[in-house]
């Protein structure tokens, strides 16, 4: 079996182009993971974790049209890639087995001394 | 175009408008951003920093994306531009290579003229090279060469100035000097001479037969295939050979202590060892090395009886002038109360082959021989390059659309330079490779010219591979540079509307390089006029003796007389031999010194003079004239013959510049007493003649009778040669069979002396036949252009009916001023290093006003032609063709 390479930071990102759905360039991704996780995101690290995604062929980018509140400088658009969908689904259905591989106790437990 | 241009200027404008992030900031994200990423990259910077700008204020906002920007400094988003670019270099490099292979091909006439010419150029370029680079190579193998001297001698003799310098040293200057001074660690005496050896039972003259110290092995480098070099040569007549001596001689087998018969007397000489043949580039050449002590030589009483070359090793390359400052007043010590004085110089080994006036076991080469030809490579590569330059700018009009549409297309000034310097490099790198199999073809006879013998590999050596790829990038950099630069510069909003025309400035360079063409071509011409005159009058020079039809061969120096006497009468029995003598040297080249002074005179008072031990046949044999008095006869020979020395009288015949050093008329000198080696009579005074090279004046000269001398001189009708030679072959055979019969003509010798003066001719005739073609080659491209450029002129004025010579003239008007500026600046730089040249004659011809005439007729009247052919071709055109376009 395939081994797929996905961060945790790289995996958030790869689920937010999906969801933003072809509105996904790096200003509207920022945006998206910020209000959805309350975490803010510097774009040093968004940019990395595109180009890394990129390059691994889970993403693939096309130039947008250029606006004026960029100074006329073009949106880059980011879309998951084939190989993209299957490492997201890879990375949840090991999630789910090892999920699924925790004694209930654990969890129980776990649960009892979160809450 | 121009709406592209509309917008984004608008876009600038909006942007200082509405917002201004902090400038350091921004410049220097993108000056660390990979320029790929960039644009969506600042796009991003620029919207995040317009919404805070609007939440949270300017400051905020600032302060946010300078944080972003150093945030953003990390290793995925930093790059370098030639990363990204690199793919893009290689296409934009096919692609300007394929354009200039298509542009190449489109404009046969011109690459071919740019191929032919560079080529010329490039392969006397590279000859030349390999001759410099091999001359440079002379000797730089010997690892120890750097503190070996080589020792030269002056002498001269108390109360007079002139002295005699050479490397002439007798047997005792190398045991004394390395016993005197620590400096000295080993001391190496050398001679070549000529032996007779017997190989297949017949006598063979081997001419590199070298008699060395052992201490040869300690101070220079060798490779011993058998034998061993420290006994080698141990003890007389002991002999190593040369790898190639030993095939001669042994063929297969080895010739380790095998005996081999040296010289008439077939003295063994045991083979104790065999070495690798010694390279081309040394000095010191031989095929046989014989222990010093075989000659029987080795005295330590005089520093006189100087024949032999010592080379001294000295403990360090720095112990040159401390030696020499201790030599002087060493020498001064030695020498006292003997009425002589004698210096020793030290020459540095490397700088013999180069630097020395005193030949080695090969003959120098000057310095200024090699800066000669190597400014005559750079003239041809000057030629060349001007025409390539005038070739390119000429058909710059042509290429111009290109560059235009490049320019609109984004092509920047850098990128478009480079590419016509690539055009440039290619048709170099075309010329290099047709160059190479030019050079192999030319070897054989380039080969005979310099008398080196290289072969092609020597062509393929690394070094010389570096120094070709120099030369080609040099030539294309040179070439290529002022077209590129012009093409380059152009103005792409002219050129589409076609506004463009050559530059002034491109003109002006254009004509000055014509007239720069040819100023070098009439220099050479008029160098070759001028050296080819006075090799003729070299030739044709009387040089006081007859030359014509003489014969001279060698013999044994103590060969016996009675038995010379019977081969002279012998030989005179052929018809066609007029005339037979036997002397120390044939008279083109009589170098022995003597001294001389009447016997009233002090021994310590002499004048040194040149003599020549000579029979009764020499004055006949050579021609020369009695002034006064009488040839000798038999009878005065015939006195020498008695022993031991003291018995022997000898008779003088003396020159009219000897005379006149006594200041005697040559009536005055008859029957008068001189001392040369004893006593004698003056019986005749002939007249003067060169018996030296004509680089040097007239000389005194004293001619002694003489039962002895190496050489046998023959004067022949000149009927016949055939005949008598194998006449004289037989008869030779049958009485001295010991001796090889190998004969020369005297004028071939004579020629010989002037090896390098006739070498000298014939280059600069091709350097200067080479130069006339490329100069025409480069005038034919650039007036077919200038041709195209004013073919509608051509139609006008045709039509108004100007004749064929009218139009003529007009065309090749503007080259013919150029040509005369140039035979003008030309002529008079001829003139001066010629007469430079010539003054190093005694006797020279003069610089004559024809040379000059017919040089600049030459000229003239090819460059008539080659304009011409381009005009006759667009006036034959109908004038209909050239006007209807418009």
């Amino acid at each position: 079996m395939k081994n797929y390479q996905l961060g945790e930071f790289e995996e958030i990102v790869l689920l937010t182009v999906g969801i933003l759905n072809n509105e996904a360039y790096s200003v509207a991704i920022k945006d998206e993971i910020e209000s959805r996780l309350k975490r803010t995101v510097s774009m040093g690290a968004l940019h990395t974790a595109l180009i890394r995604l990129e390059d691994k062929g889970y993403l693939k980018s096309f130039s947008g049209e250029s606006t004026e509140d960029r100074a006329g400088r073009p949106r880059r658009y980011f879309e998951i890639t084939a190989l993209g969908k299957k490492a997201m689904l890879h990375a949840k259905e090991t999630r789910e087995q090892l999920w699924k591989a925790i004694p209930k106790a654990v969890l129980e437990y776990q649960l009892r001394v979160t809450n | 175009m121009s709406i592209v241009f509309c917008q984004l200027s608008t876009i600038e404008k909006v942007k200082t408008e509405k917002s201004n992030p902090p400038q350091i900031a921004l410049r220097f994200f993108r000056w660390y951003c990979s320029p790929r990423l960039l644009d969506y990259i600042e796009g991003d910077l620029l919207e995040v920093y317009e919404r805070r700008l609007k939440t949270s204020g300017k400051r905020l906002a600032d302060f946010r994306f300078a944080v972003d920007v150093l945030l953003l400094f990390r290793p995925g988003i930093i790059g370098s531009r030639k990363n990204n670019y690199a793919s893009n270099h290689i296409d934009m490099f096919r692609n300007n290579f394929k354009i200039a292979l298509r542009s190449l091909w489109k404009n046969k006439p011109s690459t071919v003229i740019n191929v032919l010419g560079l080529t010329t150029g490039i392969t006397a370029c590279l000859l030349i090279a390999l001759f410099i680079q091999h001359e440079l190579s002379f000797d730089k193998f010997q690892s120890k060469g750097k503190r070996i001297a080589r020792v030269v001698m002056e002498y001269g003799f108390e109360g007079r100035p002139e002295t005699e310098k050479g490397t002439f040293t007798s047997t005792k200057v190398a045991p004394v000097l390395s016993r005197t001074f620590p400096e000295v660690e080993k001391g190496v005496r050398m001679t070549t001479v000529s032996m007779i050896l017997r190989l297949n039972n017949e006598p063979v003259t081997e001419s590199n037969f070298l008699f060395s110290d052992s201490s040869f092995f300690n101070t220079f480098d060798y490779e011993m295939l058998e034998g061993n070099a420290a006994t080698a040569l141990d003890g007389k007549f002991k002999i190593v050979l040369t790898e190639a001596a030993s095939k001669r001689y042994f063929g297969d087998e080895s010739p380790l202590g095998k005996i081999l018969e040296v010289g008439e007397k077939k003295t063994p000489y045991e083979v104790t060892g065999v070495m690798r043949d010694y390279p081309k580039n040394s000095q010191i050449q031989f095929d046989f090395l014989a222990s010093f002590s075989s000659l029987g030589e080795n005295q330590e009483e005089t520093y006189f009886n100087a024949n032999y070359t010592t080379y001294l090793l000295l403990n360090n390359e720095f112990a040159f002038a401390p030696l020499k400052e201790k030599l002087d007043p060493f020498m001064e010590k030695e020498m006292k109360g003997t009425g002589a004085t004698i210096h020793f110089h030290l020459e540095p080994f490397r700088e013999v082959h180069l630097q020395s006036p005193y030949p080695a076991f090969v003959s120098n080469t000057s310095m200024s021989y090699l800066y000669l030809l190597g400014g005559v490579a750079l003239l041809i590569i000057v030629i060349v390059c001007s025409t390539y330059i005038n070739l390119s700018t000429a058909k710059s009009i042509e290429r111009a659309k290109e560059v235009g549409v490049r320019k609109v297309s984004g092509a920047a000034r850098a990128q478009l330079f480079w590419q016509f310097i690539g055009e440039a490099f290619v048709v170099c790198c075309l010329s290099v490779l047709v160059s190479f199999s030019a050079a192999s073809l030319l070897l054989p006879y380039f080969n005979s010219f310099v008398s080196r013998s290289f072969e092609f590999t020597d062509l393929l050596t690394p070094a010389f591979l570096l120094i070709t790829f120099l030369i080609t990038v040099a030539i294309s950099l040179v070439a290529g540079s002022y077209p590129a630069i012009i093409l380059s510069g152009m103005q792409p909003a002219r050129i589409l509307k076609g506004l463009f025309k050559n530059s002034s400035a491109a003109k002006q360079l254009q004509q000055s390089l014509v007239v720069f063409q040819f100023a070098i071509t009439v220099f050479l011409i008029v160098c070759t006029f001028i050296i080819r005159n006075q090799l003729s009058y070299i030739q044709n020079k009387s040089l006081g003796y007859d030359r014509n039809h003489v014969l001279t061969l060698k013999i044994g120096w103590d060969t016996d007389y009675n038995q010379m006497k019977t081969l002279k009468q012998e030989l005179k029995k052929h018809p066609q031999v007029v005339e037979v003598s036997r002397c120390g040297s044939s008279p083109e080249k009589i170098y022995s010194g003597y001294s001389m002074r009447l016997p009233s005179t002090p021994e310590t008072e002499v004048i040194m003079v040149n003599a020549n031990p000579v029979d009764e046949g020499f004055v006949k044999t050579s021609g020369l004239h009695l002034l006064a008095g009488r040839d000798f006869s038999q009878q005065d020979i015939e006195l020498v013959t008695p022993e031991p020395w003291e018995n022997k009288k000898f008779h003088y015949l003396i020159n009219e510049s000897a005379a006149a050093k006594f200041g005697w008329t040559p009536e005055e000198a008859i029957g008068r007493e001189l001392v040369l080696n004893t006593t004698g009579v003056i019986v005749g005074v002939i007249k003067d003649f060169h018996f030296q090279s004509i680089h040097d004046a007239l000389k005194p000269i004293v001619l002694f009778t003489s039962t002895w001398g190496g050489r046998l001189i023959i004067k022949t009708s000149g009927d016949d040669i055939p005949g008598t030679l194998a006449y004289l072959e037989q008869t030779w055979k049958k009485i001295i069979p010991d001796r090889p019969f190998e004969y020369s003509f005297l004028d071939d010798n004579y020629a010989r002396m002037y090896t390098t003066e006739t070498q000298l001719g014939k280059v600069m005739s091709l350097f200067s036949v080479t130069a006339i073609l490329l100069a025409c080659m480069g005038l034919f491209g650039l007036s077919s252009y200038m041709m195209q450029q004013r073919m509608k002129e051509i139609g006008i004025r045709k039509v108004l009916g100007a004749s064929l010579m009218n139009l003529l003239g007009i065309l090749s008007g503007n080259f013919l001023v150029l040509v005369i500026i140039a035979i003008v600046i030309g002529s008079p730089l001829a003139y001066l290093i010629m007469k430079n040249w010539l003054s190093e004659f005694a006797y020279h011809t003069g610089i004559e006003w024809w040379i000059f005439a017919v040089a600049g007729l030459v000229i003239i009247s090819i460059t008539l032609i080659t304009v011409s052919i381009h005009g006759i071709r667009a006036m034959a055109e109908n004038p209909v063709k050239s006007l209807r376009s418009e």
